[in-house]
């Protein structure tokens, strides 16, 4: 018996059925342990399925509501997809954000450009912003060899702090005890939709998609970026532009956390807060994760999650769960997901002893 | 001015404790080849548990001892995931980061905003009046003083011992360190756990002893600077201790400048530490030098079979 050990292999071929199968399972037991925490939570169980599913997402003010919180989601889920594909880890998603929605402020307070073109210049210059954002930590890590991890991080906070200086400071509204910006005028805000809060930046983010699912799947950049995500030293062998393609994508990253940004304020609050864009780093990376990469899954994945923030808002209201819950949901799919990958990529088998006792 | 700074000094470690254990928790963790990126989770849900128990059992200790150990067990989760699981470490340690923080916001909603009696200052007459260093070595609880202690016995089992020699063999080549008979899947987990209860420690600082009550929030991204901490201190446990200080130093610079009616600009004096950091990131780019570079390993998971 002694000589008998647990090994483990890593699978050289993993079948398209094994794949599924995995994903699926994991992403089952994940949620349902995401349901398990909200029972002990104090939801109660009779009200749940109206709670979660037929309030977000089958009642008219419901729906409006989780398409409305969705419009950031997709954003940062496709900004987190732009890095990852290329193994960048942008973590600083949130940075990004805050400088899209102090970009479009910019441009709001000082009144740049004709009023009639007044609400596209301020999307532009949120996506410029965030693209500027993460040209930071791009340029070190391009040049110098920097980690992107931590100065993506780093950046965050320097963000946060820039909000705040202007938040406190010059940019505080003199007719509010609330440190937040003057209201935008009504050619700064994207036009509302009738329906609920929902406004037009739903289009720009359905149409943003479609733009990336273009780019990563159709296009000769695409393909690149599959080169590159896999093997970079296949890349650099065999001439693609990897410099060139990591630049673009990277900056597109920025832009897009940055454009998120800028649909915040523009069609939400009409106004720069400090409460902006809180856990979007994570939110974006857990999107673009389970939507494995994929741009086109991103759409419902962000709509769904975001009919879970929305769900959490009701939770917290009628049964005082606070919604750290929907992080921690997150946090529990995401680990369980990460978790069943094992069965995906590795064969555990006993060794035995090859040579047989004589009996 | 005497009182000043020595105010100023003596409210440093409220800022630089909690950094301290978080940033050479994880030092240990990095130099076992594992990248954490769990920290502010282990810290909140220490700052929640030390809370909790030190209102309902009125005992600063036991609810110190209770973070210690949620501190351990949740990293012990994260530890399972990328070491047993082999999940890719950066997810993983997201993921546990949001378990931590959502746990510790779901179970401490009904104590927020309570204030109780937490760590009081150990006592030392007559001492705590020498000018300018006097409240900074002489007023302060029993942490800061075993911080400083742990600062020094992680550097001596890194640098001195057979056990930390492991340690590093593993973050730096498991595979050399598996053949020499290490067994790497130990020492990673060991170190791991270690890291996720000097991180639930450093929380229970920040709710028991600095500020006597539990917020959501608390935490409020000490976490990512103590990672970021562990870059600026080129992986060695004494630098970390030694920047946590410089960066609390800065940041109890602030309150105190405000308190006597100096106009500072908060929010851009708070980028400081950030900036700074980032510009030690490029001077160790830049210089090359091979003295203080992250472990070899580090974030990558190890698979006996796999070639190296």
């Amino acid at each position: 018996m002694s000589n008998v050990r647990l090994t483990l292999e890593r699978r050289q071929r993993i079948s398209t059925l094994r794949s599924t199968t995995t994903y699926t399972l994991g992403l089952l037991i994940g949620l349902a342990c995401g349901l398990l925490v909200l029972l002990a939570a104090g939801a109660p169980a009779s009200t749940l399925l109206n709670d979660l599913v037929i309030q977000v997402f089958f009642s008219a003010m419901g729906l409006a509501q989780t398409l409305t919180l969705a419009v950031p989601l997709i954003l940062v889920g496709l900004s987190a997809t732009a890095a990852m594909r290329l193994r960048f880890w942008n973590v600083g998603i949130e940075g990004q954000l805050w400088l899209g929605a102090i970009g479009a402020t910019l441009v709001a307070i000082n009144d740049v450009g004709s009023d009639s073109l007044r609400l596209p210049t301020m999307l532009i210059m949120s996506a410029i912003a965030g693209a500027a954002w993460i040209a930071v930590p791009l340029i070190l890590k391009l040049k110098a060899g920097v980690n992107e991890l931590v100065v993506t991080l780093l950046l965050s906070n320097v963000a946060y702090l820039l909000l705040q200086h202007l938040l406190f400071g010059a940019w505080k509204d003199p007719v509010n005890s609330f440190p937040v910006s003057p209201r935008y005028g009504d050619n700064e805000q994207l036009a509302s939709l009738g329906f609920g809060n929902l406004h037009s930046g739903i289009y720009i983010a359905l149409g943003i998609t479609l733009l990336m699912a273009i780019l990563v799947q159709k296009s000769r950049t695409g393909f690149y970026i599959d080169v590159i995500g896999h093997n970079r030293p296949t890349a650099l062998a065999t001439g693609i532009p990897v410099t060139a393609t990591i630049t673009l994508m990277i900056l597109l990253s920025g832009a897009l956390a940055g454009l998120a940004g800028g649909l915040i304020v523009t069609g939400v609050e009409h106004r720069l807060t400090q409460t902006i864009g809180i856990n979007t780093t994570f939110s974006g990376i857990v999107i673009a994760f389970i939507a494995r990469f994929n741009p086109l899954a991103v759409l419902p994945t962000a709509i769904v999650l975001a009919g879970i923030y929305n769900a959490g808002g009701t939770l917290k209201v009628f049964y005082g769960i606070p919604d750290a819950i929907v992080v921690l949901i997150q946090g529990i799919v995401l680990l369980t997901l990460l978790m069943i990958q094992f069965f995906r990529s590795y064969r555990v088998s006993l060794l035995r002893p090859s040579i047989k006792q004589p009996t | 001015m005497e009182q000043f700074i020595t105010s100023w000094l003596g409210s440093t470690p409220a800022f630089a404790i909690p950094l301290a254990l978080a940033s050479m928790g994880l030092v240990l963790c990095e130099r076992a080849g594992v990248l954490n990126m769990g920290a502010e989770g282990y810290m909140a849900l220490g700052a929640m548990t030390a809370a909790v128990l030190t209102l309902t059992l009125g005992n600063p200790a036991i609810g110190i001892i209770c973070a210690v150990l949620a501190g351990a067990a949740l990293a012990l989760l994260f530890g399972f995931a990328v070491v047993i699981m082999r999940c890719e470490q950066i997810l993983a340690g997201l993921a546990t980061m949001a378990v931590g923080l959502g746990i510790a916001g779901v179970v401490g909603r009904p104590y927020v905003h309570k204030s109780f009696a937490g760590l009081q200052p150990l006592d030392l007459p007559v001492l705590d009046r020498i000018p300018l260093i006097g409240r900074l070595v002489f007023n302060q609880d029993i942490l800061v003083y075993l911080t400083v202690l742990i600062g020094v016995a992680l550097w001596l089992l890194l640098e001195r011992t057979r056990a930390g020699l492991k340690i590093r063999a593993v973050g730096e080549d498991p595979a050399s360190a598996d053949v020499a008979g290490v067994q790497v899947q130990v020492q990673q987990l060991v170190a791991i756990t270690a890291s996720g209860a000097l991180c639930g420690l450093a929380g229970a600082y920040l709710s028991v002893a600095s500020s006597s009550i539990w917020v959501e929030n608390m935490v409020a991204g000490r976490g990512w600077i103590a990672l970021a901490l562990v870059v600026f201190a080129r992986w060695d446990p004494l630098k970390a201790l030694a920047g946590a200080f410089l960066f609390g130093a800065i940041e109890a610079l602030l309150p105190r400048l405000q308190a006597i009616g100096v106009p500072a600009p908060t929010y851009l004096m708070n980028m400081l530490p950030y900036l700074f950091t980032i510009a030690v990131l490029l001077v160790a780019a830049w210089s090359g030098s091979k003295k203080g570079m992250a472990p070899a390993a580090l974030g990558k998971p190890y698979v006996r079979q796999d070639r190296h």
